[in-house]
């Protein structure tokens, strides 16, 4: 627990969705407070559920946390903080200027670019010494999953690179124009995360060789930007205690072969072991609990009654009868949804390699910047075409389109300056956009299983879409149903199916019960729920995974019975499930696959 | 007399070439380096967009005369000191050179200026 002990003024906690970062954020911000520390506990993650787990109302102020003397909390929420950057700019003329110009103004200040700005924003003012942060000894920062977060410790160093480069001023600063007078404070910010007795980065991972990649990546791409002082957490380790049971003895080998193939650059990385718990960690207990010493106590949730019968609400199916519904149709839509680490890759893939096995032309394609298709497909068989939105490809790509239609006519001098207005950081969200709409349009001819990237960067993306179609519909004016933008697409049922993947845990069900929302008002229904990894599924009779999978059939009972008119469990399997072999498991109904293993 | 100073009033935007809209409109692009170049013949030149520098539509009185009696469709709007150069529309370089009294120029297509 030195890594605790001796702990910096900043701490954040990274890695990939459902390792465990916000559980262990706020076990390690209790920690600290309950040993006489100020601490501010702040989360990042623009799909945050720190509120369940402590059990108050955060927002954008710090919050006494009740129950822990010396412990606040916050939420930047980058909603409220575009609305927060919105006001300041506009408030003061509302009244001045006309209406139009008014509205107009909002629009532009209501862009993905603005949420993104307003966050960071937030955010750095955070790092510095005055501001909200600066009563407190610590600030424990819970961030978005991996890619998100990558790019926002980057943007400091991003933002002040172009402020520093952009010597003829700037014009596409857009709604970042303010940041030119941030400019001090973000090369603050850059200074404080670089600065290893000022900041510590903590990889949380699980022992899976899904999350321990990705906290490598991770690791080597943040030391690049500056980040060397890093930490690993083992979370979640787990022991068979029935040797007669083959999921947990599958589970127990799986992960201690994971920690064997741990990938070199994490091996000098100083760790930390956590076992897996039987419970859920939602209130302060819980939290205490999780980062409490080794006792021999650590399983503290009730234990199953000897025999009782773990069986699913009979309204739930297997992925089988929703790839016969898919396979029918032929084309169209299909976007998997969810908080990152809940397996969305994997379902997305599972979907295509069904149906491409079953003769259906398919095309799986994901807008994760940190998701790797490929690499979970393996060797495709059948009509199958893998695609993925890559960030970097798609920002290069936009340029050389921009120089080439709008900078053909323009002489040295304009191209110089049009090219370092697409050098701004802002330039990425656009590309991307772009690319997301025409693999949107493309369904009209094909079926498309888009793997999305974690809740708070799709929501990004919709919100694109969102303002894209605003401007849209008002350059187009009354020439109605002349045009259809991706948001139309999106929101038409018969085009788009959105699949919401979730765990049968607390937790990942209240996140998805919040995307269901946000996607409500954006005008998109989901179309059904995917409940992954399902004990419950899989009918283990290993001791602290029948706890668990007893707590988890309550939670699929409230999906099946009151969230969703469709309910599709994937049991857990022993291994991660990777090639069209493992993938297919997954496809299986859950009765075939527990009789396949017995 | 105080230097004669061109004011660009845009329309709300994100940025003043554009490139983060929606669409890139070739006119905003080759005004922003039409605006550049005049910048480089030694006159001074001010842009302000709504969306960014509200204020500045407020304390000018031109500006907000303007805005009141035409709305949002006065914009975007040129001044050459008060004297308004054009409105609802991106004036060609040609126009901006005379504006500020530069002898003429070249097109755009050629190159450099004469």
């Amino acid at each position: 627990m030195k890594w605790i002990e001796n702990a910096p003024r900043h701490l954040f906690f990274t890695g990939k969705g459902g390792v465990g970062k916000t559980s262990l954020a706020a076990a390690t911000a209790v920690f600290l407070a309950d040993r006489g520390k100020r601490v501010l506990l702040v989360s990042t993650d623009p799909a945050s559920n720190l509120d369940d787990v402590l059990g108050v109302a955060l927002g954008r102020d710090p919050t006494p946390v009740p129950g822990v003397d010396g412990l606040s909390a916050l939420n930047i929420d980058p909603e409220a903080a575009a609305l927060a950057y919105r006001e300041r700019v506009v408030g003061p003329v509302r009244d001045l200027l006309p209406a139009d110009t008014v509205a107009g103004m909002e629009e532009q200040l209501s862009g993905a670019c603005t949420v993104e700005v307003a966050a960071f924003d937030e955010f750095t003012m955070l790092l510095g010494e005055d501001g909200a942060a600066a009563a407190f000894d610590h600030v424990v920062f819970d961030t978005a999953p991996t890619g998100h977060t990558l790019r926002l410790l980057r943007l400091p160093a991003a933002w002040s690179d172009f402020l520093d480069t952009n010597e003829r001023g700037a014009t596409c600063l857009g709604p970042a124009s303010g940041l030119k007078m941030q400019h001090e404070r973000y090369a603050a910010a850059v200074r404080a995360l670089s600065d290893r007795d000022r900041t510590l980065l903590v990889l949380v991972t699980r022992p899976e060789a899904g999350a321990l990649g990705e906290a490598a990546r991770s690791s080597g791409e943040l030391a690049e930007t500056g980040l060397r002082n890093q930490h690993l957490v083992i979370n979640g380790l787990f022991e068979a205690a029935d040797r007669s049971d083959p999921l947990a003895v599958a589970l127990e080998q799986g992960g201690r072969q994971a920690l064997d193939d741990m990938p070199e650059v994490l091996r000098s990385v100083s760790s930390t072991r956590i076992p897996l718990r039987g419970e859920n960690i939602v209130g302060l207990e819980a939290v205490r609990r999780l980062l409490a010493r080794e006792d021999g106590s650590s399983s503290s949730a009730p234990a199953p009654a000897a025999g009782e019968v773990l069986s699913l609400p009979a309204n739930t199916a297997s992925l089988a009868s929703l790839v016969d519904e898919l396979a029918e149709r032929g084309h169209g839509l299909v976007m998997v949804m969810g908080k990152g680490g809940v397996g969305k890759t994997s379902v997305a893939a599972a979907l295509a390699v069904e149906l491409a096995s079953r003769g259906v032309s398919v095309h799986l394609t994901t807008t994760d910047p940190a998701a790797h298709v490929a690499d979970v497909v393996g060797a495709s068989e059948g009509p199958l075409r893998m695609t993925r939105i890559d960030p970097e490809e798609e920002v290069a790509a936009y340029r050389a389109k921009v120089m080439a239609r709008a900078g053909q006519d323009l002489d040295a001098d304009g191209r110089a300056l049009l090219e370092e207005d697409l050098r701004s950081p802002c330039t990425e969200e656009v590309a991307v956009f772009h690319a997301f709409s025409k693999v949107v349009s493309g369904a009209r001819r094909e079926l498309v299983i888009m793997d999305t990237a974690p809740t708070g960067h799709t929501l990004l993306l919709l919100d694109a879409a969102g303002s894209y179609h605003r401007e849209i519909m008002r350059n187009v004016g009354d020439r109605e149903g002349a045009i259809t933008t991706p948001l139309m697409r999106l929101r038409d049922a018969d085009y788009t199916k959105v699949l919401l993947v979730t765990l049968a845990e607390t937790t990942p069900v209240l996140e998805a019960m919040a995307l269901a929302e946000d996607l409500r008002r954006a005008g998109i229904e989901p179309w059904g729920w995917v409940v992954n990894n399902s004990l419950a599924a899989a009918g283990p009779t290993d001791p602290l995974l029948r706890s668990r999978a007893v707590e988890e059939v309550a939670q699929i009972r409230r999906v099946a019975e009151d969230l969703t008119q469709r309910t599709f469990v994937v049991p857990r399997l022993g291994e991660e499930p990777r090639g069209a072999t493992g993938l297919r498991a997954m496809i299986d109904p859950p009765t075939r696959a527990m009789t396949q293993v017995a | 007399m105080s230097v004669m100073v061109l004011r660009v009033y845009d329309k709300p935007m994100c940025c003043s070439t554009g490139v983060c809209g929606s669409d890139v409109d070739p006119a905003l692009v080759r005004f922003s380096a039409d605006l550049d170049w005049l910048a480089r013949q030694g006159v001074s030149v001010e842009r302000y967009n709504p969306a960014q520098e509200p204020r500045a539509f407020v304390t000018n009185p031109v500006v907000r005369r303007a805005l009141q009696e035409r709305g949002d469709r006065c914009l975007p709007l040129v001044l050459w000191g008060d004297e308004i150069v054009s409105a609802g529309e991106y004036p060609d370089r040609t126009v901006l050179a005379r504006t500020a009294g530069l002898s003429p120029v070249a097109t755009v297509e050629t190159g450099g200026a004469a």
